[in-house]
């Protein structure tokens, strides 16, 4: 199963007391599949240079070979802990090419940032949880994770699964809030503050915690836009950018929220972003909330690229037609090229995309923020110790699913 | 099972020198491969410090094959501390068998993008520093991405299966193929002796 990975010329040759250290790809602390070569004297990594791939599914390659709709369900597989981002990023994508963006519902919108902002809380718990077990704060995972599974219940009502709902389509999003949907959300809104000051509580002012995050992997400003960090990593390095403020979508210039930066570049800075970021999502979720009540439409009209709603199926002839023909042959998309980006519980998420005018995507690339997050590994590990890349992996966040795809 | 995809009517298919009309931020334009490097560090050098990311896409109907997708942001920060980020698309028709300079030099953050490119669609960046398969095993032959490469990989070399038959799984007969416990052994014992001797 494992491959030799051929070395690059310059670990091999170096002279001197250095040896080459192969951690992983079934290293725990890995959190996937990853394979760092690190070339180490003593305890000191004087190179690293991480083996990637391990995971590659060819999921670029899949879509091509599958009508519009039905790409977003391995599109949603990238990034597996966040999967409704992948799927909101290509929904837009998609509109912005059949040039429907403007029919989009304000209630499907609305839903749209709800499921977003939910996403990126339970993809900071699980970053955040395993996080805390690599350092040895075991307790904080399960605080974390019970968080998570509360959000993944939420998902699993709306959507009708806990991991991949599928729940964001091209044109809306598929079924209105269910029955009870906002108790349970209202509860969790309650909880939340509870459940945040015990993270912290945990976390934040431990002495251990302090020790092993401060100061280790520092990434500088000039570093992070050489390495084209995105997300809590950038923001952490003191550049306010986020995709939301910058290039708004689904209507998220209409809510009030903060973006958190840190000067300092650190693992612990980016701890810190990420804790504050969940108090801002949740600020949105709350703001989302008070619309909630209002019915609406959740999907667009046209009927060409959305199925009409179920119960017209049996009562128009046409509404059957355009099911029929949505369900077996797709639709067709203009023929075009187009970029859109979300901010991602990771960072800018974003997909190229060029259309034939088939009912197939030509292309489909990815902008996968994991990847590059983790390429700035090759520049901040050389020079700590062997246990602080365990760190450095932890606070970049990286999702194998999205890196190798 | 070959791509059964069209290449897009018009447009990039068959002219690259063709621009379509942006549908999203960015603003785009085209270079040629000569002027590729020298167009970028000018872009660089006005401030886009950022290779948000580096694509690339198959036409195979063209004589310049593919179409690199280099995707620029700046992000500067104004003197009331409010972030106003600019995108910049650049395109680059490159052809099968000439190398396209390498950008590593301009951003770090290319290696692994050109690494990835190499992999899955076999243009080659003359000056990067470590060009070598990323996704793909390294033994790996051929282009994933490209578009004559079949979407299924090729038919294991395999007995044909028995025809299913409900009454030959019940009843203790013989099926009609080796399919049979001795013929399991004697594979196993022929495998195992490959791997002893």
């Amino acid at each position: 199963m494992t491959m030799s990975a051929p070395l690059t010329p310059d670990i091999v040759s170096h002279e001197g007391n250095s040896m080459v250290l192969s951690m992983g790809p079934q290293h725990p602390s890995t959190h996937g599949v990853l394979q760092l070569m690190l070339q180490i004297e003593g305890e000191t990594v004087l190179t690293c240079d991480p083996e990637i791939g391990y995971l590659h599914t060819g999921i670029e390659k899949s879509a091509e070979n599958l009508f519009w709709s039905q790409a977003q369900t391995v599109i949603e597989r990238m990034d597996y802990l966040a999967p409704e981002s992948n799927s909101l990023c290509y929904a837009l994508a998609v509109e912005r090419l059949l040039g429907i963006t403007d029919d989009i519902p304000v209630r499907a919108n609305r839903i749209r940032i709800l499921i977003a902002e939910l996403t990126r809380i339970a993809s900071h718990c699980v970053q955040l949880g395993t996080h805390g077990i690599d350092l040895g704060a075991i307790s904080v995972f399960f605080y974390c994770f019970d968080l998570r599974e509360n959000i993944l219940d939420l998902q699993e009502h709306a959507g009708g699964a806990r991991m991949h709902p599928n729940y964001v389509r091209i044109g809306g999003v598929n079924g209105d809030l269910p029955q009870g949907f906002l108790d349970r959300l209202d509860d969790l809104i309650k909880k939340f503050p509870g459940r945040m000051r015990d993270l912290r509580g945990l976390l934040q002012a431990n002495p251990i915690f302090q020790d092993r995050t401060i100061d280790v992997g520092i990434l500088s400003r000039e570093q992070a836009l050489q390495w084209n960090c995105t997300g809590p990593v950038l923001r952490a390095s003191g550049i306010a950018y986020d995709v939301r403020r910058a290039f708004p979508y689904c209507g998220y210039e209409n809510y009030d929220f903060d973006i958190p930066v840190r000067q300092e570049g650190d693992a612990y800075a980016r701890f810190l972003v990420r804790l504050d970021e969940m108090e801002e999502s949740m600020r949105i979720i709350e703001q989302v909330r008070q619309h909630l009540n209002e019915p609406g439409p959740i999907m667009t009209t046209n009927t060409k690229v959305a199925a009409p709603p179920k119960e017209t199926i049996a009562l128009s002839m046409e509404a059957l037609i355009h099911h029929f023909k949505i369900v077996s042959e797709g639709f067709r998309v203009p023929p075009g090229d187009v970029y859109q980006a979300v901010e991602g519980p990771r960072g800018e998420l974003g997909f190229y995309i060029v259309s034939s005018g088939e009912n197939k995507p030509y292309r489909v690339r990815t902008r996968p923020p994991s990847l590059y997050n983790l390429q700035a590994l090759k520049g901040i590990a050389p020079g700590n110790f062997i246990a602080d890349t365990v760190v450095m992996i932890g606070s970049l966040d990286p999702v194998f699913g999205e890196v190798d795809r | 099972m070959p791509s059964t995809q069209v290449p897009p009517l018009g447009g990039y298919a068959t002219d690259p020198t063709a621009v379509r009309p942006p549908l999203d931020d960015a603003h785009i334009e085209r270079v040629e491969v000569a002027g590729l490097h020298a167009r970028l560090a000018t872009l660089r050098d006005e401030g886009f410090t950022m290779l948000s990311d580096l694509g690339a896409v198959d036409y195979p109907e063209r004589a310049l094959r593919f179409d690199l997708v280099y995707h620029l942001l700046a992000i500067p920060v104004n003197a009331d501390g409010v972030v106003r980020p600019k995108r910049v698309r650049v395109l680059c028709a490159a052809a099968l068998d000439v190398p396209v300079p390498t950008v590593t030099d301009l951003w770090q953050s290319a290696d692994w993008a050109e690494r990835e490119i190499f992999d899955l669609f076999g243009i080659v960046f003359s000056g990067h520093p470590d060009l070598r398969r990323i996704q793909m095993p390294h033994e790996w032959e051929g282009y994933p991405l490209r578009k004559d490469y079949p979407v299924r990989g090729p038919a294991r070399d395999r007995a044909p299966r028995p025809p299913f038959s409900l009454k030959s799984n019940v009843t203790a007969g013989t099926p009609p193929s080796g399919n049979t416990l001795q013929a399991l052994q004697e594979e196993v014992k022929r495998v195992r002796g490959e791997a002893g001797a």
